[in-house]
């Protein structure tokens, strides 16, 4: 990095269909890959041409939530909360003015705002509850994790599709080599909110898209035919590598390379002859200092959309990248995907692996590449 | 109005508007202090009692001007009862 | 070290389309706060708004089948984008950041409120497609073909100041030579709902650092920087408008809608973006204020003013007074409204100050621009969740 100053990874914490925890839950979903997608439980979807999702448990990450201190958190804050406590408890960093978050989403709250304009639509102006109205703006997970963590350097809230972790990763990464801060939490959130799942599959963006196979999630397959949504809370533990030293912390991995960048193409297309003038992934492995044939892996934020995971194959092949794997089949899509890919070219660092890219490319064009291997 | 009349309206608001849990109605009394920073009490901020003015003015059919200091009348269930009786009289 | 030009600027405000026109309402002192025309505003305490006249949307240029947000900032990045006279080739290497709240939300509660109001599926559910705070970078982005790194930043209030702030980073960075950066809001249902629940608008047009304030007045608008590395700008010959000294970034971590009683988070905002900027408090003539009108906000800041600079060691003004709190563009439009005043050498009135706060130890610029050369000059920004940004500019 330009600044001279290096990334670490020195926690996570997350809140998925597969599991609550920091580190060690993580990597035991990832070792087991335990079957997370399945017909959605929490609401009904009569007439609906899709049906499956990555459920999260309630009950998994309440275990790790005050009840009293969060009576009026709505149901995706309390998830970020769940995580980012969890995440800066296992990496034992204090807050204070040098402590950032980055939140990224790709729905927000939509049930809030639901809920506030249905109080309205019900009943008039009386109808309207004050209390709800902060939760209508995407910032609120923010600003909420942000009390309870005591992160007073910068903290933002980035909204993106598909790639909305990754995209807060890397920013978290500017924030610490721009010295706006020493350690930065950073990841991504969603929920899957009724109203949210059935216009979206209205829309034809949610699998089964089309053809005659059935519905489910196969990124990369010949046979894939949309994305499968999930929910959660991922966040990593980002921070400067000298002040990671001075305190002691047990470092996972470093970020070697980020680079992120746009393929100007029209909102929602993703064409799969459209090339990266700036080659991405090209810069974030220069910054890294290695060649694409050095790669242990690349994680690939394909979830099974056609065009999405065709476009990125080509844009993959013509960094020098090929076979990239996808965790969509195992956490489903949402907003703290691409932390967990993070989260898992981290565990493969720290057990000893060559490098991972950790690659995302979202319809509209925005892209991303991280390159993530051990500390030296 | 009695002022144990005004007292069950106020927990019915305080459990459906600020999202206490049902089980906590039992516990609140007159002598339960509301806000945050006194030993004991709900805990309300000031978000809290937007809201629980905002429901009290439909509640009551009265009028909370935000203009007037307020902080003594919110400082329990027994004051705030008093001041929901003062003003529906 | 890297230096941070503004090369280009673009505005849509509620005087009208372009940045002239924004100047010349700003500089006379005209309040563009008036009815509220576009949503329906029965049985709310305050019903007025500084809205975007019809007939100035409709002669954007841009297509109608986009949403109203899409249609400000499209045409605040275009005439940004024209200002600075920039190569398709550098347009490659641009980044984008947008700060954004509401997104296509008016079009959304319009199809929203068709499907609760009438039975059936509405047909305006293609509204969803452009509902989101991103969708203005996607159309940004294609329509002007930039490639650089591209963020949708969503931070209340401090959204479009965040966004300008991130944009000089990346330049200071060496990340790119070149960012559009800037913010949008549109008028929405439910920030007009919100504000008038929390009790927080005046059912007259705003008031900041008056005695007699009563809250905020919600405004609509987009507006758009041309960052450039300083060096590359003189190099191909460009035009610089002014520079953007130092920002700073932070949070109170207090609560979700109050500030800091102190302003804690705003006097390190404001140091932070001195210290960047390398400069004094002495060297600040002029802060644009957050100024939203409210009781609260107006005190605070002026506390934190007082904190960093000294009682009445500034001018300071309001530009909400004047346009309303445009909410994510509020920002970026203050940016815009900043180098403006450093260029010409005015600084914009507080409109509707009659009875200057005796606890606001500062002279407001009551009324009447003010004419006075000042080399640098502060622009704040603070947002629901405790956001606070501070943008230093120089001449």
């Amino acid at each position: 990095m330009r600044s001279g100053r290096r990334v670490v990874i020195t926690g996570m914490g997350s809140v998925s269909a597969a599991g609550a925890g920091g580190t060690p839950a993580v990597a035991d979903a990832l070792a087991r890959r335990p079957a997370t997608i399945a017909p959605v439980a929490a609401f009904e979807l009569d007439g609906c041409a899709s049906h499956l999702a990555a459920e999260v448990d309630e009950a998994r990450f309440m275990a790790l939530l005050d009840p009293d201190s969060v009576r009026r958190l709505s149901r995706i804050c309390r998830m970020t909360l769940a995580a980012c406590r969890t995440a800066v408890q296992e990496a034992g960093l204090g807050g204070g003015t040098r402590l950032g978050l980055v939140v990224g989403s790709e729905h927000g709250d939509f049930r809030s705002g639901g809920e506030f304009v249905d109080g309205f639509l019900r009943r008039g102006p009386a109808g309207l509850s004050p209390l709800t109205f902060p939760s209508t703006v995407m910032n609120s997970m923010a600003a909420v994790a942000g009390i309870a963590i005591d992160a007073k350097a910068t903290s933002v809230t980035l909204n993106q599709e598909t790639v909305a972790g990754d995209l807060a990763v890397a920013r978290a990464v500017a924030l610490i080599t721009d010295g706006r801060a020493e350690a930065v939490i950073a990841g991504g959130v969603d929920e899957l909110f009724s109203h949210v799942y059935r216009n979206l599959a209205r829309l034809g963006a949610l699998s089964p898209m089309g053809g005659g196979a059935p519905e489910g999630c196969r990124p990369y397959a010949t046979d894939h035919n949309g994305p499968v949504l999930g929910e959660g809370a991922t966040f990593v533990v980002l921070e400067e590598r000298e002040a990671a030293h001075a305190r002691g912390a047990a470092i996972l991995a470093e970020i070697l390379g980020a680079a992120w960048g746009a393929i100007p193409v029209a909102p929602h297309t993703a064409p799969a002859r459209r090339r990266d003038a700036r080659a991405i992934a090209r810069r974030a492995l220069d910054q890294a200092g290695i060649g694409a044939g050095s790669l242990a892996r690349c994680y690939g934020s394909g979830n099974g959309d056609p065009a999405l995971d065709d476009w990125e194959l080509r844009l993959l092949e013509a960094d020098g990248v090929r076979d990239p794997v996808s965790l969509a089949p195992l956490f489903g899509q949402h907003g703290g995907l691409g932390a967990l890919r993070v989260a898992a070219a981290a565990l493969d660092a720290r057990a000893g692996s060559a490098p991972a890219l950790v690659h995302g490319i979202a319809r509209g064009g925005c892209r991303t590449a991280l390159v993530i291997g051990q500390a030296a | 109005m009695t002022q144990k009349e005004v007292l069950d309206e106020l927990k019915a608001l305080i459990v459906e508007r600020l999202k206490f849990d049902p089980s906590r109605a039992a516990e609140m009394t007159l002598e339960t202090t509301l806000p945050r920073g006194v030993e004991g009490s709900l805990g309300l901020d000031s978000l809290d009692f937007i809201e629980l003015s905002v429901a009290m003015e439909e509640r009551f059919g009265i009028v909370i001007d935000e203009a007037e200091s307020l902080a003594d009348d919110f400082l329990s269930l027994d004051t705030l009862s008093r001041f929901v009786l003062s003003k529906v009289k | 070290m890297t230096r941070v030009a503004v090369s280009g600027l673009g505005v849509v405000s509620p005087y009208g389309a372009g940045v002239k026109t924004f100047w010349a309402g700003l500089s006379t002192g005209e309040c563009a706060i008036r009815p509220l025309t576009v949503i329906d505003t029965e049985g709310f305490r305050s019903r007025i708004a500084a809205e975007v006249p019809a007939d100035v949307i409709g002669g954007l240029g841009v297509s109608r089948r986009r949403s109203r947000a899409d249609r400000l900032a499209l045409a605040a990045a275009r005439e940004a984008l024209a200002d600075a006279d920039l190569s398709p080739r550098d347009r490659t290497d641009m980044a984008l950041i947008v700060g954004a709240v509401g997104g296509g939300m008016l079009e959304g509660e319009a199809w929203y409120w068709d499907e609760a109001l009438h039975p059936g599926p509405s047909p305006k559910i293609g509204a969803l497609r452009s509902i989101l705070p991103a969708s203005h970078s996607e159309v940004i982005g294609w329509r002007l073909g930039l490639g650089g790194p591209r963020e949708t930043v969503v931070m209340a209030c401090a959204s479009g100041a965040a966004s300008i702030a991130f944009g000089a980073d990346l330049i200071r960075s060496g990340a790119t030579p070149l960012a559009l950066a800037g913010g949008v809001d549109a008028i929405t249902r439910i920030c007009f709902m919100g504000f008038n629940a929390l009790k927080l608008l005046d059912p007259e047009p705003c008031r900041p650092f008056d005695r007699g304030r009563r809250g905020m007045s919600i405004g609509e608008a987009a507006a758009f920087l041309v960052l450039e590395d300083a060096e590359h700008c003189r190099r191909r010959g460009g035009r610089s408008l002014g520079e953007v000294l130092g920002a700073g970034v932070t949070t109170d971590a207090h609560h979700v809608t109050a500030p800091h009683p102190e302003g804690e988070g705003m006097i390190r905002a404001m140091r932070e973006a001195l210290a960047a900027a390398g400069r004094e408090p002495g060297d600040v003539g002029y802060v644009n204020a957050h100024g939203t009108g409210t009781l609260q906000n107006d005190r605070v800041e002026a506390l934190a003013m007082a904190r960093v600079f000294g009682e009445g060691r500034v001018l300071v003004s309001s530009t909400k007074s004047l346009v309303g709190h445009t909410m994510a563009a509020a920002g970026s439009v203050e940016a815009a409204a900043t180098l403006l005043s450093l260029q010409h050498g005015l600084i914009p009135p507080t409109a509707n100050l009659r009875d200057p706060d005796p606890d606001v130890p500062f002279d407001c610029v009551a009324q009447t621009a003010r004419s006075v050369e000042v080399e640098a000059a502060l622009s704040n920004s603070f947002g629901f969740g405790g956001q606070n940004v501070s943008l230093i500019f120089g001449r």
